[in-house]
């Protein structure tokens, strides 16, 4: 007996079957799969403790990330105009720096959760959510709780450390641009990083902070680029955590230190100018933000693929 | 037949069985201490992805900070700090992730209730556990101090090996019985535990002056020298391998630091012992403290 017709429903073909579901996910669907996404990684970030000790654990590791350099700075006799000067380049870059961190590893320590400790990756991946989506997903509610971080180390640096930043003179539309346009590639950073640790086993937990502080040397965080020899000033300038973290300064700061140009730096030597001014900044971090989200997404198709190949998804290791 | 630890043939009698000798649960007790070591000893040449992401990585990370001083043109001796903290926190990372969480771990994956049905020692599996990680840690501390020394051209001036061989040893004894101990409390917090290992890092790097001499914190870097053996064990080697540096000043003399260590050594050890043993009462008292997702 044939399953009678869904009334008013155009997609049921009047044998129960829904095409639409076989033929991919629309627009509406993929919203709705990265909001669940986004919300099961703030569940899982957030709902093991009350919000008062949850809120301690998220700022007591960029605070300590900020002093850990801030006191390097002040030992080796930062004091004066030109430590002041350093010491807000340091300090901005370190606050930063959270947030990316939390970016770079979210979509990684996801994989590593839900295989290892949870063993629902193998759930997830076959649920109706692409898997990618899911992930990035994921990825979003770590840089949420990641730029927390940022902003009380900020508010930290401002109140504690003396930090002067003044608000009048911040470039808000290059903040806010920078801002947008740098968390992609942040994110597709993690989802490379990602289609490492589904190859990998139980001890990549420590994979993405080796990663990150890795690109730290390479992205103007806490130094400019021009005391790096000239190749890895040239990783640095493709690098859009470069690019992200010379904008958002250069908006918070405008007329700063740049960690980009500078005396002796690469970029001056190739372009004849000294410093990048804030279109080309933009227009920098857009072009190296596209080309290293589609390579994190080709990376990410092709780690997916051999790992359904060779059941790594289900995989459980230890040591 | 493994002719090292031979099967000891059983009886027809179960009373007889049940009745271990002291050289026969020594005997058990070392070799789940061998196995246990073993997964990450042997695991070390099962997956060589490690030689990146665990000795280039953290070596480009030690260089970030080492590129700050270079910057800010500090002292030469700076970087050698900088080295020899990014070389040790091999060990404080071994001993977060893969020591304290480590019980916990093993819970989420099933296997801490064989731990406890086994007829062994939970210590030596703790042990176990600390003999491979030291193994683990301490291959990737020497590269990341080899390759850091002739690349940044640090130059150590040790001269007291008598005395720097065994702090080494005493700080390592410390930390891994600090690792040891919270295993069993991390076992107890549960789902903190995986947020507790993440902020036992950052914030201990800082309280134990990774970068710069803890001297320089005063009263909280006096705190950490009584607390953390990472922090007095990594200020004993400074004073040792950079004798008369003036940032170091402030702190105890290293043979002081080292009585601090075996303090430090034997509350850990104990405390640990005393844990464990709590645990396994709860774990049978309350049957869920060993079962998954519990």
């Amino acid at each position: 007996m044939n399953a009678p017709a869904v009334v008013g429903h155009p997609a049921f073909d009047g044998n129960g079957f829904d095409p639409a579901r076989a033929e991919g996910i629309g627009l509406a669907d993929t919203r709705r799969h990265l909001w669940t996404a986004i919300r099961l990684g703030w569940q899982v970030e957030s709902n093991w403790t009350d919000p008062l000790l949850f809120f301690i654990y998220t700022v007591a590791k960029p605070v300590a990330s900020l002093l850990l350099l801030v006191f390097m700075v002040q030992i080796v006799g930062g004091t004066g105009a030109s430590g002041e000067a350093v010491r807000t380049f340091v300090v901005l870059g370190s606050a930063l720096w959270a947030m990316l961190i939390a970016g770079i590893a979210g979509p990684a320590w996801s994989v590593l959760d839900d295989r290892e400790r949870y063993r629902m990756l193998k759930y997830l991946y076959v649920s109706p959510a692409t898997f990618l989506l899911v992930l990035v997903g994921r990825g979003v509610s770590k840089l949420a709780v990641g730029a927390m971080g940022t902003v009380v180390a900020l508010l930290f640096a401002v109140v504690v450390l003396g930090l002067r930043v003044d608000l009048a003179a911040v470039n808000w539309p290059m903040l806010v641009i920078t801002l947008l346009l740098g968390l992609p590639p942040v994110l597709a950073l993690g989802i490379g990083l990602a289609a490492v640790c589904l190859q990998t086993r139980q001890e990549s937990w420590s994979y993405p902070e080796a990663f990150a502080g890795a690109l730290f040397l390479v992205s103007g965080v806490v130094f400019p680029l021009s005391i790096l020899p000239a190749p890895a000033q040239i990783v640095g300038l493709v690098n859009p955590v470069t690019w992200w973290v010379a904008g958002v300064r250069g908006a918070i700061l405008p007329g700063g230190a740049s960690s980009v140009g500078g005396a002796g730096s690469l970029w001056v030597t190739l372009t004849g100018t000294a410093i990048p001014d804030a279109v080309t900044t933009i227009v920098v971090l857009l072009l190296t933000g596209s080309v290293s989200t589609l390579s994190a997404i080709a990376l990410f198709r092709v780690s997916e693929r051999r790992a359904r190949e060779r059941g790594l998804l289900d995989r459980t290791t230890g040591s | 037949m493994n002719t090292l630890f031979p099967t000891r043939e059983t009886t027809a009698d179960p009373r007889t069985d049940a009745d271990w000798t002291g050289r026969r649960a020594f005997e058990t007790n070392l070799r789940a201490l061998v196995g246990r070591a073993y997964p990450r000893v042997r695991g070390l040449g099962r997956e060589p992805s490690w030689i990146f992401f665990e000795i280039l990585l953290p070596f480009l990370g030690t260089s970030a900070f080492v590129l700050v001083y270079r910057a800010l043109q500090a002292p030469e001796a700076y970087v050698g700090f900088v080295v020899l903290g990014g070389a040790m926190s091999a060990f404080w990372l071994n001993v977060v992730w893969m020591m304290a969480g480590q019980l916990y771990w093993e819970k989420s994956q099933g296997n801490l209730e064989l731990y406890f049905a086994a007829p062994m020692s939970l210590m030596a599996v703790l042990l176990g556990m600390a003999a491979g990680g030291l193994f683990m840690s301490g291959t990737r501390s020497l590269a990341i101090l080899l390759i850091s020394t002739a690349l940044f051209g640090v130059q150590f001036h040790l001269t007291d090996w008598a005395l720097a061989v065994p702090v080494f040893l005493l700080t390592m004894t410390a930390l891994y019985g600090l690792g040891m101990m919270l295993a069993s409390l991390f076992l107890l917090w549960g789902r903190e535990a995986f947020h507790l290992t993440n902020l036992a890092i950052e914030p201990v790097y800082f309280i134990s002056g990774l970068n710069f001499p803890v001297a320089r914190l005063g009263a909280l870097g006096a705190v950490a020298i009584a607390t953390i053996p990472f922090a007095v064990g990594l200020d004993a080697l400074r004073q040792l391998a950079f004798p008369g540096m003036p940032g170091l000043a402030g702190t105890p003399s290293p043979q002081v630091e080292a009585l601090i260590l075996v303090a430090m050594t034997v509350v850990f050890l104990v405390a640990s012992q005393r844990l464990i043993r709590v645990i396994e009462r709860m774990a049978r008292s309350r049957g869920s403290l060993s079962i998954r997702w519990q």
